[in-house]
């Protein structure tokens, strides 16, 4: 009788993978208690509103790009050429969330940070999907996530430092290093991140990514943030696909949006039928 | 009578797809961009009435409508600048700029020559208000 041991590891296998699925699923997310808020207030305060810091951004750009694979640092050469020559390459130009880890990178708009017990919840300012959640309830990430812009991103605390962990990500996301330089991650894309408090106010994340279809190694690289206590610093409800259209009113006298017409990236006609 | 059945049943899909194709024509895809698109190392001048102010994410618009110096039919320049959150904070309002307020502005063209550009200032005649759309100062925590 011939025999198929393979075959019997991978049913094994399926089977195993199928009922660690089913296990994740049965999982009830606890009401929060006393205890957790009371935990939470001995934490570092991390919430507020926070605005990067651009023009370290900028620097950072230019003092420790990431280490390209020397296929993908000619793409990038090509792309800061078109730059220069005003023909930035369209990055962010369809409206979906850049995504990570540009949302940490590049983002030239505030985020909001709510912590609450077992969850860390960014909310970005200037697209309304800009969001990412950040599970502290000892979660581990999930046997085959489903991929998205954000990723899935699991943290504890070692000390001080919210240290995070990201994988899942789409492969189109990019990586990128500003508005209009940058390349889709291709997969596999690793991102650990260690978030602290340089002063009262001021936020640091150290951030390491792995990027194998990218980066010769994995690239270190710091974005700092300051924290806005004042209330005119208030997120402020951001929908990036409304931008493409201006106030109108329609053969029956109703409001509704109207659509812009766009010419090589700008907007160039209000009255576009 | 069939020429007329084979009209009743093609010219509304003729149609439909006209309409849907027309849409995907004028569908806007480009809302936000890198401002690298203007040329900064340039700052133009321009005296025109402002038709609208569009106050969206991810970059608001003030659309002027500007009278050409030859004469002739008034034309629509479309002056670019950054979201309603970071204007918010730089002390702007949605009522900022008014449709009818005639003003001046500083601007970086676009390298084409084309009627756009990306905002540095904004000034209202009526009042002589200055309104700057450059931020860099402002970087630093508890701002006020």
């Amino acid at each position: 009788m011939k025999t198929y041991p393979h075959r019997a590891i991978l049913l094994f296998a399926c089977l195993a993978f199928a009922g660690l699925a089913a296990a994740e699923n049965d999982i009830t997310n606890r009401p929060p208690t006393l205890a957790d808020w009371q935990a939470l207030a001995k934490l570092p305060d991390l919430s507020g509103v926070w605005t990067p810091v651009i023009s370290d951004q900028i620097a950072q750009e230019r003092t420790n790009p990431p280490p390209w694979t020397p296929t993908v640092a000619k793409q990038i050469q090509r792309m800061y050429d078109e730059e220069k020559a005003g023909r930035p390459f369209p990055i962010i130009d369809h409206c979906f969330p850049t995504g990570m880890p540009s949302y940490m990178l590049i983002t030239h708009n505030a985020f909001e940070l709510l912590a609450t017990p077992g969850r860390m919840t960014l909310l970005g300012e200037g697209d309304g999907n800009r969001l990412r959640r950040i599970y502290t309830d000892g979660r581990s990430h999930p046997a085959d996530p489903d991929p998205s812009f954000h990723g899935h991103s699991i943290g504890h605390w070692e000390g001080k430092t919210l240290v995070v962990d990201t994988i899942a990500l789409l492969p189109q996301v990019f990586l990128a290093v500003n508005e209009a330089v940058g390349v889709p991650n291709n997969g596999d894309m690793h991102i650990v991140e260690r978030i602290h408090l340089l002063n009262p106010d001021t936020l640091a994340d150290d951030l390491e990514i792995t990027a194998n279809k990218l980066l010769s190694t994995t690239w270190k690289t710091t974005r700092k943030y300051y924290r806005q206590r004042a209330r005119k610093y208030d997120i402020v409800e951001g929908v990036c696909a409304q931008g493409s259209f201006i106030e109108a009113l329609d053969k029956d006298g109703n409001s509704t949006f109207k659509p812009i017409k766009f010419l090589n990236n700008v907007p160039v006609g209000s009255d576009s039928k | 009578m069939n020429q007329l059945r084979i009209h009743r049943s093609v010219l509304p899909k003729a149609l439909a797809m006209a309409a849907l194709a027309a849409a995907a024509a004028s569908w806007p895809v480009y809302a936000h961009h890198s401002f690298a698109t203007y040329d900064r190392s340039q700052t133009l001048t321009l005296k025109g009435t402002v038709k609208s102010f569009q106050w969206t994410n991810p970059h608001c618009v003030v659309w002027i409508m500007v009278q050409p110096e030859g004469g002739g039919e008034q034309q629509e320049w479309s002056i670019e600048t950054t979201s309603p959150g970071v204007l918010t904070r730089g002390g702007w309002t949605r009522n900022s700029i008014k449709p009818g307020d005639p003003v001046t502005v500083e601007y970086y063209p676009l390298r084409d020559g084309s009627h756009g550009g990306g905002l540095r200032s904004v000034t209202l005649t009526a009042t002589g208000q200055k309104l700057s759309a450059s931020f860099g100062d402002s970087e630093k925590p508890g701002l006020k």
